[in-house]
């Protein structure tokens, strides 16, 4: 009696893993063959992780009394996963073996809660994934399914059912999946077509253009000679960083704060350049109502969210912004003096939901924005300038010591970010954290490779829990 | 924020998939070929077997059984099965009393062991008396990968109430054998009879031969003139239940196993090995069977499947093992009932044979092909050390040390993908609030509860001290609430407000005056099991009128402090919550957070939107977004929603590293992170789009207006 063809299939909550098998069965059926799946799916919400499997006999005959209902580890011939992360869980669970496995995979990544949830970047290395797909089965068939589907129109289901066909694995013809497809009834022509790109894809039959998250330059005139200036006094590798941060600052504020861009910038070590000017445009074009009202009144701005809401030309479209300015806020734009006494009030926040595709509500932005002229007086910005100063101190005062502890204190600026109590707790978390390591090392009380070191761990820590705790201990631990 | 207006009675029909394919299949005749899951066969079975009556509650992963007939009303008013859609296990095990008095079949349904435990009361006062007519119990055994409940046997309850138990091996023939079986057997033994399926055989596809189905000779198309005449040997009370007692022992278990003999029940597989055997659970057979084939020793092992591992047949336990050297036991979960047993039996008859099981197989945990095929190795070596099983173990070591390779490769455990709220799911709110609240207050204990909001106790949330069984999370604070300064919170479905919440909480709690706070989730339906209709889903299946109020229901228990909130109004919700715990007010304080289940509401209201559009009507899309140029990367909003809507991306801007927050196209609108960028301060990043389709010819004149207003203003 010949073996089964085992089938495991790897899937999220709504991708329809249980509609793939469906189609599976009824075209095997179809044919004759002896079938059997089963599934894990999980509960009734679109989340978590579901995993289906089947076994298909290789041709009509007497098949076994028997059929299995649990994948055995070795002995997986067909892996099939709607997202890598999941076929790195099959292969991490030793179903997927080099001898035996073909893996036919989509490659793009839907980040699990874990890793959206992290204070920075969470996502796991999805190198280490591309490699252990290579490394670790058989066969691959790998594109983005994601991306088929929606070329396509259709589903990722019916992308990995024509990718399976594409693949030749199973002794069932293309016509038998396809009328498994039809027979189902539910979106004929759109499964069709994404099968079809499934099995084009599969086949080499199609090329898939990669699709890349491009980074946005901001666009800006007048900033020439300001870039000659640059080109001229850093190092090549950092040019594209320092010409950004030019542009940005610009736009930001105006060519006499880009020049002070370049002022900073000039006493910096070499090696260390790119990284600080990196983090400097960053601090220095820092997250105050005005910015926040340039940045909805662009006139790129508006054509964004109408892609990205996927409004077809002819569909007005109406934008409600969210926002809740406080006394911290208001205050940041007042003169110091006023700032101060504002801030001592008890805290207030009052909700506004401006809608900003009517006239009334685009033009109150847009006055907010006008008042770019009078960031440089107001409290908020004197503030920063003197952070700001103090890190650059800082950094000059570490390259001596050593290159690695001053790139880490320009590193620090991850943390002071963001808006409201988010700002607040990584500029608390940043203080700490120059108060309690980088002052000591700067002082002579810790080794600067160790000092080094304790800044990166006290970074990573400050971004591991929202509650500090983590920074808490890494920084006991320091001291200790 | 998601317009959500109450639904007119009767507009919310069963919104979770429908089931015209399954409904068809029940209706084939003798002779036709029936294909579907394992479940979906057993529910025919039933129908050919002639039940007068079904009932059951809903649980992975049995619900089908029950789903599947709701929608098929039509055959069964042909064929005149009541169907009771209970609100309990209890309720759905008293439904088989029936069978005590009358001459009819029945079967319910649940999810084990839960719902065993539940129904533990009536199936006592059942199993006692016994039964006339053929009752049948089929239990979703929970056990394993994908199981969402405390790992634990069925098996003890056969055991303790004398009911026989079927563990079908997972095939659709044998599944359905089995289950037509167990009605003549319950019949013949004055027993009920339970049958578990695993997880993995509830969804197996398979194909078998249908028969007719057989309407039941007593039912509601048949009724009974008169009911059946006292007799107090039927009533479980002292002092028939001494009776009882020693009937179960002397005359139903000794006739239990002349039948499974008899009616072959208890399958047995030839092998060459005469000297070796392997006795199974039925429903652990595949496994099995594939780990021989595996070691390369299948058809060489005389193998004995246990159908009925309730009762065991002393006889044919004896016979199989007493002319071998070596038996193994393959007995899944702890403790292990049928070793213990099969030891006791043979010690009794001084049958020497060497009794192989738990020593070579894990106490604990399912047993998956890794298992038993390492279990059988074991067993194979120390009993049989002529087979040359070389080759086979250098594949499986080969398998496993590629393994550890790959997960060194992989370096460490991967990101798990716990299952969490849907995206617009009207839980998530509360939970956000909470969360909110606990900025305020500081922590606070959190009593949680089945049901999908028993995903809050996962990433990103995290909330949950403890969890006591389906709508026990009232009753489970009673004692934590006197010994904490700040006041419990309880969270409970309105599932579980109906299925024990209400007496086992509620009532308790008012009766000792206790002092907690109760937030019951009132979403309509029992939406982690397919979103079956519950007494306040509005609109009964039966009649299309509300059955019962969940805030009524609670005035009416005496309950003062009581506050029905829409869920997405976070601030509302967290004021709520502000107040229950601070208010001088004693007593029981609950707030009902009403929201309808967002699955239930898109599958009910996506058919209703196409058809508008389709008609060209003007319909508005509402979603949200996040403007990339103005987050930041810090991801406080995923923190406190969870929403898989809200995803991260790389971040636009040459000059940043971290990744920044998105909203994908699986939005539903319903603003939960817009409210809780509001209520938390967050950031100004989200905004809300609302897109005109087929917009009138007003609509675009304002809008070309406005557009050329604001083009003009735009700078950049």
């Amino acid at each position: 009696m010949s073996k089964s063809i085992n089938i495991l299939v790897g899937a999220l909550g709504g991708d329809g893993g249980g509609v793939l098998c469906d189609w599976i069965v009824a075209a095997a059926q179809a044919q004759g063959l002896g079938v059997q799946a089963t599934q894990i799916p999980g509960v009734a919400q679109r989340t978590g992780a579901t995993t289906y499997y089947l076994e298909v006999m290789p041709a009509v005959g007497p098949r076994p009394t028997v059929l299995a209902l649990n994948p055995a580890i070795g002995e997986v011939d067909v892996a099939l996963a709607t997202e890598l992360l999941e076929a790195g869980r099959m292969i991490f669970n030793g179903f997927v073996t080099p001898d035996r496995t073909v893996l036919i995979a989509s490659t793009h990544r839907v980040l699990s809660i874990g890793e959206r949830a992290a204070m920075g970047d969470g996502s796991f290395d999805v190198g280490r994934l591309l490699r252990a797909v290579k490394e670790r089965s058989k066969t691959q068939i790998l594109f983005d399914m994601d991306q088929a589907a929606e070329e396509s129109g259709g589903v990722i289901n019916a992308v990995l059912l024509g990718a399976l066909a594409g693949s030749g694995k199973l002794p069932i013809p293309d016509a038998a999946f396809e009328a498994a497809i039809r027979e189902g009834g539910k979106s004929v022509d759109t499964n069709l077509a994404a099968f079809a790109f499934g099995r084009g894809h599969a086949r080499g039959e199609l090329e898939q253009a990669v699709r890349e998250h491009r980074k946005r330059q901001s666009a800006v005139q007048g900033a020439e000679d300001l870039i000659e200036r640059a080109r001229k006094d850093f190092p090549v590798a950092s040019l594209d960083i320092v010409e950004e941060g030019i542009r940005r600052l610009v736009a930001y504020q105006d060519r006499g704060y880009a020049a002070l861009y370049l002022d900073r910038l000039k006493d910096i070590d070499p090696a260390l350049v790119r990284d600080v000017a990196r983090h400097l445009a960053v601090r220095m074009s820092f997250e105050d109502v005005i910015r926040v009202a340039q940045a909805k009144t662009s006139r790129e701005r508006l054509e964004r969210v109408r892609a990205e809401v996927r409004a077809k030309p002819h569909e007005p479209v109406e934008i409600t912004e969210h926002f809740k300015p406080g006394n911290e806020e208001i205050a940041a734009l007042l003169p110091p003096a006023a700032a101060r006494w504002l801030m001592a009030r008890p805290k207030f926040n009052i909700s506004m939901h401006v809608r900003s595709t009517t006239i009334w509500g685009f033009a109150r932005l847009r006055f907010l924005a006008g008042l770019r002229w009078w960031r440089p007086h107001s409290h908020r910005f004197v503030e920063e300038q003197a952070e700001i100063e103090r890190w650059l101190q800082a950094i000059r005062s570490a390259q001596v010591l050593s290159p690695d502890l001053a790139r880490e204190i320009a590193e620090l600026a991850r943390l002071v970010k963001g808006y409201g109590d988010t700002y607040a707790r990584g500029l608390g978390n940043y203080r700490r954290i120059s108060d309690e390591v980088i002052a000591p090392a700067l002082a002579g009380r810790l080794a600067p490779p160790k000092a080094a070191d304790a800044v990166a761990n006290a970074r990573v820590a400050a971004l591991a829990d929202p509650e500090g705790e983590s920074l808490s201990r890494t920084l006991a631990a320091i001291a200790a | 924020m998601l317009d959500q207006p109450q639904l007119p009675v009767a507009q919310r029909t069963n919104p979770e998939r429908s089931f015209k394919e399954e409904v068809r299949a029940l209706r084939l005749g003798e002779g036709e070929i029936f294909r579907g899951e394992g479940i979906l066969a057993v529910t025919k079975a039933i129908l050919q077997a002639g039940v007068s009556y079904v009932g059951g509650y809903q649980g992975a992963p049995v619900s089908h059984l029950v789903d599947v007939l709701v929608e098929s009303q039509d055959l069964l008013d042909e064929l005149g099965v009541h169907l009771e859609t209970c609100t309990n296990e209890a309720s759905a095990a008293a439904l088989l009393g029936a069978s005590i008095n009358y001459p009819i079949r029945g079967c319910v349904t649940w999810k084990s062991i839960v719902g065993t435990n539940v129904a533990a009361d009536a199936l006592s006062n059942l199993a006692s008396p016994g039964v006339i007519g053929g009752a049948l119990i089929v239990v979703g055994e929970d056990y394993g990968e994908g199981a969402s409940v405390i790992q634990e046997r069925t098996q003890a309850y056969a055991l303790k109430s004398s009911v026989w138990l079927m563990d079908p091996r997972p095939s659709l023939p044998t599944i359905v054998h089995c289950t037509e079986k167990a009605f003549e057997f319950s019949e013949a033994t004055n027993t009920p009879v339970m049958m578990e399926l695993r997880i993995r055989a509830c969804h197996v596809t398979g194909e078998f031969m249908a028969k007719d189905n057989k309407p039941p000779a007593i039912s509601r198309n048949a009724r009974l003139a008169e009911p059946a005449a006292h007799n107090y040997d039927r009533i479980s009370h002292p002092p028939s239940t001494y009776a009882h007692e020693k009937l179960k022992v002397e005359v139903r278990q000794p006739a239990a196993e002349r039948f499974i003999v008899e009616q072959g029940l208890n399958e047995f597989f030839a092998g060459d090995r005469s000297d070796l055997g392997i006795i199974v659970q039925g429903g652990i057979t595949n496994v099995l069977m594939r780990g021989l084939d595996r070691l390369e020793v299948e058809g060489k092992i005389p193998t004995l499947v246990l159908n009925v591992t309730h009762p065991l047949v002393p006889d044919q336990i004896a016979d199989f093992c007493k002319s071998k050297r070596a038996v193994l036991i393959v007995e899944e979960g702890s403790p292990d009932y049928i070793e213990q047993a099969i030891h006791v039996l043979l010690r009794k008859r001084d049958i020497g044979t060497k009794i192989y099981g738990k020593d070579v197989l894990p106490m604990a945990g399912e047993y998956t092909a890794e298992v038993v095929t390492e279990g059988l190795l074991k067993f194979l070596t120390l009993s049989a050390n002529d087979i040359d099983l070389s080759a086979p173990r250098a594949r499986f070591e080969a398998a496993r040390a590629g393994r550890a390779e790959a997960q060194k490769m992989l370096g460490g455990p991967l990101p798990l993908r716990p299952p969490g709220f849907c995206v617009g799911c009207p839980e998530r709110p509360v939970f956000s609030a909470i969360k909110l609240l606990e900025r305020e207050v500081g922590k606070v204990h959190i009593s949680s509860d089945i049901g999908c909001h028993s995903f809050a106790t996962l990433a990103p949330f995290n909330l949950g001290n403890s969890i006591l069984g389906f709508g026990m999370s009232l009753a489970a604070a009673g004692a934590v609430a006197p010994v904490m300064q700040k006041r419990t919170i309880s969270v409970m479905g309105d599932g579980g407000f109906w299925h024990n919440g209400l007496l086992s909480g509620v009532a308790s709690s008012m009766f000792n005056r206790g002092d907690r706070v109760l937030v019951i989730m009132q979403n309509g339906y029992t939406s982690a099991t397919g979103a079956q209709f519950i007494p306040n889903t509005s609109g009964n299946r039966r009649d299309g009128e509300t059955t019962s109020d969940i805030a009524a229901t609670l005035k009416a228990m005496g309950v003062k402090w009581l506050r029905t909130i829409r869920t997405y109004n976070v601030a509302t919700m967290l004021g709520s919550l502000r107040e229950a715990m601070n208010t001088k007010e004693p007593g029981l304080k609950v707030i009902v957070a009403d929201g309808e289940c967002q699955l239930a509401r898109q599958r009910r209201v996506r058919p209703q939107i196409a058809a508008q559009l389709k008609r060209g009507e003007r319909v508005v899309r509402t979603r949200y977004g996040v403007d990339d140029e103005v987050c930041t990367g810090d991801h406080s909003c995923i923190r406190l929603s969870g929403c898989p809507s809200l995803v991260v991306k790389p971040s636009p801007d040459p000059l940043r590293t971290d990744p920044v927050a998105s909203v994908n196209n699986g939005c539903v609108g319903c603003g939960l992170c817009g409210e809780v960028a509001d209520a938390a301060v967050l950031c100004p990043s989200f905004y809300e789009a609302d897109i005109v389709q087929n917009a009138t010819w007003w609509d675009r004149l304002v809008w070309r207006i406005r557009s050329s207003v604001i083009g003009a203003l735009a700078h950049g």
